[in-house]
């Protein structure tokens, strides 16, 4: 994975969350894991959680080959 | 999405009461994170219906839309969208997908936990003090272990499926999966430079670099003259600034050192630390189970221990 591709995600989940704070690592190619604190999420479960975050990153996601091939990890939290 | 896809979509979701959308079969699942949900599915549930995605472009695709999810696997169970790998596991672990198929949990065993005494001291005065804050909330300690063994330590109530362990007169609260990693586990209290904080040894963290400040390396370098710091970076830096007593990690001593004993402790440092951290998860990874990385590097130790060695 390109740095690139760390910022495009992050840039994708701030545009939809502003002021979220992004960590992206960097798996296997393809391969990311995604940590999220967002306000969006206090009282939030954990499915509503990670579906605002796939919402976000979701046209990264598909096509017929997509910049990201999987999420190995999501973690969200409220700050 | 096509009519008929939905319908083929919303007749296995309503149909069945655990129903896998996955990438090939529970036999031979054609991705890791399909093959993790199957795997769990194998072992709480006997029969559960999968849809393979791979077969069907429109269903692979439909599905998707269908969750308005974009991964796969994605489990349904009486209806309702569970979630993706990541949840699955995660409620796995804690129970809660237990119930969500109706069945009864098992009581996971109470993990041994050791605690110093002034740790339990240090614990009981925070729980004395969170209970005159909130006097009418039942505080109780909480330890949290993430998969990547982070440990997290405060005060909470209690939730459902947590798991006790009495600790004397203070009692410990895990959830399902931490309490499964927390085995051996010893709580204990240290002064530190800057001021006294808990410190967590857990036995079944895998082995990871240990960061190592250039002063505490300086002290054990002289109880220690033999002491295995390696410096990682090029041969031309090495001729500007080095610390006495590190050895150039060259092709001759890479192959020295990989031949000790594995419990031989290892310290990498370079300019600024970032370099030595890679060097030192390679050995790492090679089975050396107590390995430093030098935080800072020669950068640091010309700043904090010998202002001798010239910085560049």
């Amino acid at each position: 994975m390109t740095p690139s591709t760390s910022l495009q995600i992050r840039q994708s989940i701030t545009e939809s969350l502003p002021g979220a704070e992004v960590v992206v690592t960097a798996g296997s190619p393809g391969h990311v894991s995604i940590s999220v604190s967002a306000e969006e999420f206090r009282d939030k479960t954990k499915l509503a959680c990670q579906r605002l975050v796939y919402k976000a990153i979701a046209p990264l996601l598909s096509g017929e080959r997509p910049l990201v091939h999987a999420v190995d990890r999501l973690e969200t939290r409220a700050p | 999405m096509d009519d008929s896809t939905r319908q083929q979509i919303e007749g296995a979701v309503r149909s069945n009461d655990v129903v896998l959308f996955m990438k090939g079969t529970p036999q031979a699942p054609r991705c890791g994170f399909s093959a993790t949900v199957a795997g769990i599915l194998d072992e709480l549930v006997g029969e559960y219906k999968t849809v393979d995605v791979l077969a069907d472009g429109k269903v692979r695709e439909g599905i998707k839309e269908y969750s308005d999810w974009p991964t796969i696997p994605q489990l349904y169970v009486k209806g309702e969208f569970v979630g993706g790998c990541d949840l699955v596991r995660e409620m796995y672990e804690s129970g809660e997908l237990h119930e969500a198929l109706g069945l009864s949990i098992e009581p996971a065993p109470a993990p041994k936990v050791m605690v110093s005494a002034p740790a339990a001291e240090a614990l009981a005065e925070a729980l004395a003090e969170a209970k005159s804050q909130e006097p009418n909330t039942a505080h109780y300690i909480r330890i949290e272990i993430d998969g990547d063994f982070q440990h997290a330590l405060s005060l909470s109530p209690k939730q459902p499926r947590d798991i006790e362990v009495p600790l004397g007169p203070l009692t410990l609260l895990l959830d399902r999966a931490s309490a499964r990693r927390a085995e051996g586990l010893s709580i204990g209290y240290v002064q530190g430079p800057e001021g006294s904080a808990f410190k967590l040894e857990n036995p079944n963290e895998p082995p990871r670099v240990k960061s190592i400040d250039v002063k505490t390396l300086k002290s054990l370098m002289l109880q220690d003259p033999k002491l295995e710091l390696l410096d990682v970076r090029s041969e031309d830096e090495r001729n500007q600034a080095k610390i006495e007593g590190s050895k150039l990690l060259d092709r001759d001593t890479q192959k020295h050192i990989l031949g000790l004993d594995k419990s031989t402790p290892l310290y990498f440092h370079c300019h600024h630390g970032q370099r030595s951290q890679q060097a030192a998860a390679f050995f790492l990874s090679h089975g050396f189970q107590n390995v430093h990385n030098v935080s800072g590097g020669i950068d640091a130790w010309s700043l904090e221990v010998d202002p001798k060695v010239p910085r560049y």
